[in-house]
């Protein structure tokens, strides 16, 4: 099978799923940023009573409030973005649904949630990279190898 | 494995490459993430900053051309790269910051690839080394574009469908 064949069919579970960092609606904004610097993730899933998400704050919503100066007092439910459907899949969901769940919503995370529709996961780029660059290990290791020029200009010219 | 072939007549023509084997892929993604060049990918707009501009002259641009990281340069060369994980972890609670040199607050020395690198490259730094944001350079070593997450995740699905 090829690669494109694997990402239509093998599933979510598949790919390196990290562990969720979720918060209230009511969670500081500071506190917010901070347990994004010490979990080493950019961005927090904001979760309902029931661990369902209601919106995501990441480090582009940071990026954004210190552009504009903004104050980063206040609950991380005025600064959060809704997650619209495809913004979020399950573990059963095809791979395919990732990367176009990515595309769709501009961002870096996805949401993986169970039947239930509580967080369980978070998935997105760094993940997908991994899955895709363990179908390429001869590539790794001649391109770890030749990560330089050998040439100074072009052969030849 | 080489290619049986008759011995060759004086003054006979021999092709010096007769016996490569050309790489075969499974589809047609694996061979576009191999067998093309970084520079088929959407590299451009680049967003930069000269390494005498301060952190808030780097958030302007980011502002401006509403993206999450600016490269560092040193005339046309690459110094570093400055991006929304160095505001989250550097700038967000040191609003004081804003008025210092990019230069102590970039990440110096980042991963590249060149344009003529294949696309797997890239996507293999971004997975082993962790680098969401990669400068492209040409043969001389000048900065010509930027891949990130948006651009190689819009490649990826181009070529899937």
């Amino acid at each position: 099978m090829g690669l494109r064949e694997d990402i239509m069919t093998e599933t979510v579970d598949q790919l390196p799923l990290r562990r969720a960092v979720t918060v209230t609606p009511e969670t500081s904004t500071e506190q917010a940023i901070k347990l994004m610097r010490e979990s080493q993730l950019g961005c927090v899933f904001v979760v309902d009573e029931f661990d369902r998400p209601m919106g995501k704050f990441t480090e582009r919503q940071v990026l954004s409030l210190v552009c504009d100066c903004d104050p980063l007092d206040g609950p991380v439910l005025n600064h959060m973005v809704p997650i619209p459907d495809c913004g979020c899949v399950k573990k059963s969901d095809p791979i395919a649904k990732v990367l176009h769940g990515m595309r769709e919503t501009r961002l870096r995370f996805l949401c993986v949630i169970d039947d239930k529709g509580k967080v369980v996961a978070l998935t997105g780029q760094k993940g997908l990279m991994e899955y895709i660059t363990e179908h390429f290990p001869r590539q790794i290791k001649v391109q770890m190898m030749a990560s330089k020029l050998h040439m100074n200009s072009r052969e030849g010219a | 494995m080489g290619r049986k072939r008759n011995p060759v007549e004086p003054g006979e023509f021999e092709d010096p490459i007769h016996n490569y084997d050309p790489p075969s892929y499974a589809d047609e993604l694996e061979r576009v993430l191999c067998d093309t060049e970084v520079a088929q990918m959407r590299i451009q707009p680049l967003a930069c900053v000269q390494k005498d501009a301060t952190v808030q002259d780097a958030l302007d641009v980011m502002k401006k051309h509403d993206c999450s990281s600016v490269v560092v340069q040193d005339g046309s060369k690459a110094l570093g790269i400055f991006s929304a994980r160095d505001v989250l972890n550097k700038i967000a609670h040191d609003p004081s910051a804003r008025a210092k040199p990019i230069t102590g607050y970039m990440t110096e020395h980042p991963q590249k690839v060149y344009a003529s690198d294949c696309p797997a490259k890239a996507i293999n730094l971004m997975a082993i080394g962790g680098f969401r944001h990669i400068p492209v350079l040409d043969i001389d070593e000048n900065v010509v574009g930027i891949l990130g997450p948006r651009r190689t995740t819009q490649f990826l699905e181009e070529h899937l469908i």
